[in-house]
C-alpha cells in the first residue's frame, strides 16, 4: 500500500468509528466516538479541563492506539499499517502540542526546520522558506535563540511555525494562542485560516478560549465525561456572534 | 555552510561514565586477546622445539663407549642427529641447580646424548633403547614429547580461559553499552517524541543513536587499545631487562598479528556499540505506536 497526495482527493481526511481509549486500569478516557471531518475542514474541540482533549488528539496524530474501535486518516485504517506507513501518514499532520515540545539544544530555526530534515530535506532548499515562516510569525530576529531564552509565547510561536512548516494536509493545534497576546492570537488564527482556505488544510484546534471560538464560523465538539458531543451553542448557526467564515477568512 | 547541530544533545556526564567503562573493557579485552594469541603462540613454539627431541642417558660408561653408542644412534633410521653432551654443557645445563662453578669431579654423571629425531617417526624412544640394550648398553631414554603433551594441554586451558574471558568482556561491553542507550533513550524521550510524532522513521531514530554510539565505541576502544598497547610494551621492556630470567616465558614481542588485535578492538568496540544502540532504540520504539 502506497501513500500519496492523491489521497488527499478523498473526501474524508479524520474518521473515528466507536473509539474508545482508556489507561492501564482506568475506565475510559474517551467512550464510543464517531467522528467524521472533511477534507478542508476547521473545527474547534473544546471541553473542561481532563475531558480528555488531550486524550482524543493523541489518537488523531497516531501517539496512541484507541482501546477500541478505529482511527482512520485519509481513508486509511491506522490500526492495520506498518510502522512504515504510519510514519508517512504522519508527516501529513503537524501539531501543535500544548506544552509546545521545542527541543532545547536546538535553535528556533533549527527547531522550525527539523520536520524538514526528518524528510531529508536539504538545507539549502529550506533555509529561506524557514526564515520567513519565522519572521512571519514575528520571530525574524530570534532565528538562532534557544527555546529558553525564549518567553512562552515566543516558544509557542515556533511551535506553530514547526507545525505548519511542512504545510500538513492535517494541522491539529492544543491550545494553540494560549501564551500569545490577543493581537498575536488573532494573527495565528489568521494563518490557520489561511492554511485551511489556501491549502485545504483541515485545521483541529483544542481550546478552552470562548473567544477564540467565536471568532470563527466553525463546528464546534465538546468532550464530556468521555463523550463527544457536537455543540449546538457554537455550531455555525447562532446569529449575532462576530464570525469569521473560513472560507472568506484569509483574503 | 555551517554543519547541522546533531538532533540529540552532545553527549553528558552519563556518556562521560559510559565512555570510561568501554575503554576499560576493551583494555581488558584487548589485553586478554593479546595473551591468549601470546599463549597461543608460545605454544606452538615450545611444542615445536620439543617435537622430536630426545635425550639418552647411559649409566656406567666411559666417554668413548658413549661416542659408540652415539655413532649407533646415528644410524638408527629417522634419527637426524646424535650430539654427545660435554662435560662444559652438562655443567650449563645444571647451572640453575647447582650455581656457575659447575659440579664436582668426584661426582659421578652420566653420559647424556641429545637426539633429534624427524618429529613424523613413531616409537622412536623404545627403538633406541631396544637398539642399545641388543648392544649392551645400560640406557634410559627420555621423550621431550611425553612431557611435552602436559605443557600443551595446560597452554590449551589457558588459551581457552583467555578466549573466555574476551568473549565474556566483548558481552558485557555490549551489555553496558545497551543499557547505557536505553538510559540514553529514556533520558531523550522528549526528542524521539518529537522527532516520531514528526514522522521520522523508526531507522532514522535509531540511526542518530548508532552514530552516537559508533563513535563513543570507537573512541573508548582506541583509548582501551593504546592502553593495552602501553601494558604490553611494559611488560616486553620488562622481560627484556632481566632476559636472563626469562627463559620460562614465552618470547614477549609484538608483531603484525597483535597490532591487527590492537586495530580490531576499537573497531570491534564501535560495531558492538552501533549494534546495541540499533537493537535498543528499534525495541523500545517498537513498544509506541
Amino acid at each position: 500500500m502506497t501513500l500519496s497526495r492523491l489521497d488527499l482527493f478523498d473526501d474524508v481526511a479524520v474518521r473515528l468509528d466507536n473509539v474508545s481509549l482508556r489507561y492501564d486500569t482506568s475506565d475510559d478516557i474517551l467512550s464510543g466516538i464517531d467522528l467524521t471531518l472533511k477534507q478542508g475542514s476547521f473545527s474547534f474541540l473544546t471541553g473542561a479541563s481532563g475531558a480528555g482533549k488531550s486524550s482524543l488528539l493523541k489518537l488523531l496524530y497516531l501517539a496512541l492506539k484507541p482501546t477500541k474501535g478505529e482511527v482512520s486518516l485519509f481513508g486509511r485504517p491506522t490500526g492495520r499499517l506498518a510502522r512504515d506507513q504510519l510514519s508517512a501518514l504522519r508527516r501529513r499532520v503537524g501539531v501543535v502540542f500544548q506544552e509546545f515540545r521545542l527541543l532545547d539544544h536546538l535553535t528556533a530555526y533549527e527547531n522550525v526546520a527539523l520536520p524538514l530534515r526528518v524528510v531529508g530535506r536539504k538545507e539549502a532548499d529550506y533555509r529561506a522558506d524557514v526564515e520567513e515562516l519565522l519572521t512571519w510569525v514575528g520571530l525574524g530576529k530570534r532565528l538562532h535563540a534557544r527555546p529558553s531564552t525564549l518567553s512562552g509565547g515566543e516558544q509557542q510561536r515556533v511551535a506553530i511555525a514547526r507545525a505548519v512548516v511542512t504545510q500538513p494536509d492535517i494541522l491539529i493545534a492544543d491550545e494553540p494562542t494560549g501564551n500569545v497576546d490577543p493581537e498575536m492570537g488573532s494573527r495565528l488564527m489568521r494563518l490557520f485560516l489561511e492554511l485551511n482556505k489556501r491549502r485545504g488544510t483541515t485545521v483541529i484546534i483544542a481550546t478552552h478560549d470562548l473567544g477564540l471560538v467565536r471568532q470563527v464560523e466553525a463546528p464546534v465538539y465538546r468532550l464530556s465525561n468521555g463523550l463527544l458531543v457536537r455543540d449546538a451553542e457554537f455550531g455555525g448557526s447562532a446569529a449575532g456572534r462576530r464570525r469569521t467564515d473560513p472560507a472568506k477568512a484569509a483574503d | 555552510m555551517a554543519r547541522e547541530t546533531s538532533l540529540l544533545p552532545v553527549e553528558d556526564a552519563r556518556e562521560a561514565a559510559l565512555f570510561f567503562v568501554v575503554a576499560a573493557l576493551c583494555f581488558l579485552a584487548a589485553l586478554a586477546a593479546l595473551s591468549a594469541k601470546s599463549t597461543y603462540g608460545a605454544a606452538r613454539a615450545w611444542t615445536a622445539e620439543v617435537e622430536g627431541e630426545l635425550t639418552v642417558t647411559l649409566q656406567d660408561v666411559d666417554r668413548r663407549a658413549a661416542e659408540d653408542a652415539r655413532k649407533l644412534i646415528e644410524k638408527t633410521e629417522g634419527v637426524r642427529a646424535a650430539h654427545l653432551l660435554t662435560k662444559e654443557e652438562i655443567d650449563e645445563l645444571l647451572e640453575p641447580n647447582f650455581g656457575s662453578r659447575g659440579l664436582p669431579d668426584s661426582l659421578p654423571l652420566p653420559q647424556l646424548i641429545a637426539v633429534t629425531a624427524d618429529p613424523g617417526v613413531a616409537d622412536m624412544a623404545p627403538t633406541l633403547q631396544r637398539e642399545l640394550a641388543e648392544a649392551g648398553y645400560d640406557s634410559a631414554v627420555d621423550e621431550h614429547a611425553d612431557w611435552a603433551g602436559d605443557v600443551r594441554r595446560v597452554l590449551a586451558i589457558t588459551r581457552l580461559i583467555a578466549l573466555t574471558a574476551v568473549a565474556l568482556l566483548a558481552s558485557t561491553a555490549i551489555a553496558v553499552i545497551a543499557f547505557a542507550t536505553h538510559a540514553a533513550l529514556l533520558a531523550r524521550r522528549d526528542i524521539v517524541d518529537v522527532l516520531h510524532l514528526s514522522g521520522a522513521r523508526d531507522r532514522f531514530i535509531a540511526s542518530l543513536f548508532e552514530r552516537r554510539f559508533w563513535i563513543l565505541g570507537l573512541r573508548a576502544g582506541s583509548v582501551g587499545a593504546l592502553m593495552a598497547l602501553g601494558a604490553v610494551a611494559a611488560a616486553i621492556f620488562a622481560a627484556k631487562a632481566n632476559a636472563a630470567h626469562a627463559g620460562l616465558l614465552p618470547d614477549l614481542s609484538l608483531d603484525f598479528t597483535d597490532l591487527i588485535v590492537l586495530v580490531l578492538t576499537p573497531i570491534t568496540a564501535g560495531l558492538a556499540a552501533r549494534l546495541a544502540a540499533r537493537i535498543t532504540v528499534i525495541r523500545a520504539l517498537k513498544s509506541v505506536m
